[in-house]
């Protein structure tokens, strides 16, 4: 807000007169050129922060609910808090929080990031197999393999959550462990999802690595294996990076196939997707301050890591987009 | 570095490799090991529910799974490194596509999700459940016991007319005084068998409860009571499986199978179903049903304007800042950039529950901030216009960052050249910066369309795809896409799941989809590619 601010408020702090004339037109000109853009993204601004904001005020406002938010609450509490981490925790005003049914907030936590996080190393590492496959060796079948991921692309894993549905109720009576309402099968259907998204892109990426790397490499007696983990890996490492990361974005995202699969099971078992969701809508008002809270603790870190990587994050997402 | 350097450097890297080697070795074998474990475990199940295609993909993966890890020829090389991901491929997400297809020509659903077998034992089962006029019989649990080991195990029973017999899977069998092995007044045994204490007879309660006596005539004893009291049932339905029918035992009524349900020639029907195929049928009820076919055609037609109208909105928005932001001689284009990229960073379920707050009606931010009371999400227009909204807010930072990367990549001396022709600043940007921005920005608008058109969180979790279309017969909502109209129509819906409409819309989805895509690969040339 500062730059702003000062910079309107610059010329009317000038007292003597002609100091006045002589910045008016200066401040005129920077205005017309710089000023009012400045304006434009400070209003911009304050349109994509103000959400985030009030709900920063709303995790730590002691009423806990919808009624009644003001920007400052009065008497700031980290009670709502405390009442998603700390199971024996029952706060001041019971009534007016989510009351005596206790929200397994640590658990959907520990679930989404175990899910998400197996999802985005399994998926990163079975496209980057692939990749390496399409980019380094030439072999039969190798041009319909890549016209087939095309294809396979064209027919998004999401659209199909019904069949995925009915498909892990059947996987339930043969291999319990990975059937309907387990995370090592949603695991593995987020994974069945990794060559069709992303391999495209790697291979891309491995296409620009030079191949006299991998001659000099296999002239010194290297392996395959050897020049994929020694050679290409280390390379490639900022670009699997942000596949790795936009993987887990998106599987954290993930509402659609995450309720289908899950959905119908125990409550402590969602991921924070569905359980935020379902925990929200049983109740806005009394279930806010709560859910401000548990949302700031899952929001925060994810934009933090994505300041952290925007550049990579954004070169990954336009390369993404250029290839469906 | 000196020849011992090399020698050294040389060694190192030797025994590294070896070193490398043994460990691949290790996990390779480890992985075939788990794998081959986990097809030995599966197979009899499924070979059990007749799942054959299941069976026969198992057998062939393992197999093939075995072959391109443990051979050492030259050809199996690339399969090495294609055929994790490609089995998983195969099975979760190119079977469920093209199962998708399937079940959009099936009646699954609620009331139809057992297959014929599971659904036949169902109903026969059903048939003999006990009623109140049929005769009771006292019981006790025996089994032959030896040791710890519990072995065969039967029922001892006596009739209303004191009469004692012995219960087994095989029939019954009347008792003579000696067979039965007293302890003082109780019975403890008849013959080899023993009566089971409570303790024992818990692990087996499912054993127990579904011992079938047969008692000559269709008849047949099961527990009713516990392990404590039976009854002499008569089965009411009768299966014959030359014909494939139903035949009710007391009125003579034939049911036969009709779409996946037997149904007597009155219509009457007996629950449960099970899945059948019942060709254009959900197809056909979208078009010819009208309680279906009108909210059908709101959904379809609110899914093309939301996802133009958000490409348009955030593209506008995004594009106007990013010119706006772009100009080098500005200070903090940093902070303006991290900060604008907030509403892309934060995870996006959260952002459309954050929003579903804010435009509360009644307690919302919004709505207490301006001092209104405006329906954002209850109006249909308004819930539209919210709707928009929120996912502007969603998108406009991608489109702000691909904008501005796109106006950096624009050469300068470009625009010089325009000047220099005497054109206004307005006048090379519309006629020189823009149409190579379009260029250039082209198949990522494209991707976005495809992409909002299945924006599911957007619609669902801002306001379940409410309000609701009045009258429809499906769960439908006036902001419902067809990807939230399909995911109610198979989770969400108070008649029960509708699994075969659902895939059927999704079949339409899928069309649609496929048709973006194919036009976005023609123009990125994504094609010659393939030949590098």
């Amino acid at each position: 807000m500062t730059t702003a601010d000062e910079a309107i408020a610059r010329p009317a702090a000038i007292p003597e007169a002609h100091a006045a004339k002589r910045n008016r037109r200066p401040f005129g000109r920077w205005f017309r050129d710089l000023g009012w853009r400045h304006l434009v993204g400070i209003l911009a601004i304050a349109f994509a922060v103000f959400p985030v904001i009030w709900v920063i005020s709303a995790s730590v406002n002691p009423s806990g609910s919808l009624v009644g938010q003001t920007i400052w609450p009065d008497n700031p509490t980290l009670d709502n808090f405390r009442e998603l981490l700390d199971q024996e925790f029952v706060p001041a005003d019971a009534i007016a929080s989510a009351g005596e049914i206790k929200v397994p907030y640590t658990s959907w936590f520990r679930n989404t990031m175990i899910i998400a996080g197996a999802a985005a190393i399994g998926q990163t590492f079975l496209s980057a197999l692939a990749a390496y496959a399409f980019s380094r060796m030439r072999f039969k079948g190798r041009r319909v393999g890549l016209l087939a991921l095309l294809l396979v692309q064209m027919f998004p894993q999401l659209l199909a959550f019904t069949a995925i549905f009915v498909l892990m109720t059947d996987m339930k009576d043969v291999f319990p462990a990975i059937g309907l309402g387990t995370h090592a099968g949603l695991i593995l259907v987020y994974l069945g999802g990794a060559l069709g998204v992303n391999t495209w892109l790697m291979k891309g990426f491995f296409d620009t690595i030079p191949k006299d790397l991998d001659e000099a490499a296999k002239v010194d007696g290297a392996s395959a294996n050897q020049i994929y983990f020694q050679v290409i890996l280390p390379l490639a490492a900022p670009i699997l990076a942000v596949i790795g990361l936009l993987s887990f974005i998106f599987t954290i995202n993930d509402f659609v196939v995450a309720a289908a699969v899950l959905g119908q099971g125990e409550e402590s078992n969602f991921t924070l997707a569905i359980g935020l969701f379902r925990f929200l809508d049983a109740g806005f008002e009394k279930n806010w301050g709560a859910f401000a809270a548990g949302a700031l603790m899952t929001g925060i870190p994810v934009i933090i890591l994505f300041q952290l990587l925007q550049r990579y994050i954004v070169s990954g997402l336009t390369q993404g987009g250029v290839k469906g | 570095m000196t020849g011992t350097d090399l020698k050294q450097e040389e060694t190192r890297r030797v025994e590294s490799r070896r070193v490398s080697f043994g460990l691949g070795l290790g996990v390779k074998l480890l992985f075939l090991a788990a794998v081959n474990a986990l097809a030995v475990f599966g197979l009899p199940r499924m070979i059990e529910e007749k799942a054959w295609l299941f069976a026969a993909f198992t057998v062939v993966a393992t197999l093939s799974l075995d072959w391109i890890y443990l051979s050492s020829k030259g050809a199996t090389l690339p399969l090495k490194y294609l055929i994790p991901g490609t089995i998983l491929l195969l099975v979760f997400q190119v079977w469920p596509v093209l199962s998708t297809a399937y079940i959009a020509f099936t009646n699954y659903g609620t009331g139809n999700v057992f297959t014929f077998d599971q659904a036949l034992d169902k109903i026969l089962e059903d048939s003999t459940f006990p009623q109140d006029d049929d005769p009771r019989l006292d019981a006790k649990p025996l089994a032959i016991v030896d040791g710890e080991l519990i072995g065969e195990i039967a029922l001892y029973l006596v009739d209303e007319a004191g009469v004692e017999f012995l219960g087994t899977a095989d029939g019954l069998e009347e008792l003579a005084v000696e067979d039965v092995v007293l302890d003082g007044d109780r019975v403890v045994g008849v013959g080899d068998y023993e009566v089971l204490g409570l303790a024992q007879v818990s692990d087996l309660q499912e054993e127990y409860s579904s011992l079938e006596i047969p008692a000559g005539e269709n008849k047949l004893i099961k527990l009713t009571r516990g392990v404590s009291g039976a009854s002499l049932v008569s089965p009411t339905l009768e299966y014959d499986s030359d014909t494939g029918t139903l035949t009710d035992l007391t009125t003579g009524v034939v049911y036969e199978q009709v779409e996946g349900t037997f149904t007597a020639p009155s219509g009457e029907e007996i629950a449960p179903g099970w899945r059948a195929i019942i060709g254009f049928d959900n197809f056909t009820k979208v078009l010819t049903n009208e309680s279906i076919r009108g909210p059908f055609v709101r959904v379809f037609i609110w899914t093309f304007v939301f996802a133009i109208g958000s490409v348009f909105f955030t593209f506008i928005v995004g594009l106007g800042l990013a010119i706006t932001l772009n100009q080098p001689e500005m200070k903090g284009q940093r902070v303006y950039r991290s900060l604008l990229i907030i509403p892309y960073a934060l995870p996006s379920f959260l952002s459309a529950l954050i929003w579903a707050g804010l435009l509360n009606q009644e307690f919302g931010v919004i709505n207490e901030f301006l001092n209104l009371d405006i329906p954002w999400l209850r109006d249909q227009w308004m819930a539209k216009v919210s709707v928009l909204l929120v996912n502007t807010w969603l998108g406009f930072p991608y489109m702000f960052l691909i904008s501005t990367g796109a106006l950096q990549a624009i050469p300068d001396n470009l625009k010089e050249a325009a000047a220099i022709d005497g054109a206004t600043s307005r006048q090379a940007f519309r006629q020189v910066t823009l149409p190579l921005l379009l260029v250039s920005l082209a198949p990522l608008l494209i991707a976005s369309f495809a992409f909002n058109f299945n924006n599911f969180n957007t619609i669902f979790l801002l306001n379940k795809g409410g309000p609701p279309i009045a009258g429809a017969q499906t769960p439908a909502g006036h902001t419902d896409i067809l990807i939230s109209y399909t995911y109610r129509l198979a989770f969400e819906s108070g008649r029960g799941a509708d699994f075969g409409l659902a895939a059927g819309i999704g079949i339409l989805i899928f069309m649609i989809v496929a048709t973006i895509s194919a036009i976005s690969f023609k123009r990125t040339a994504v094609f010659e590619e393939i030949n590098q």
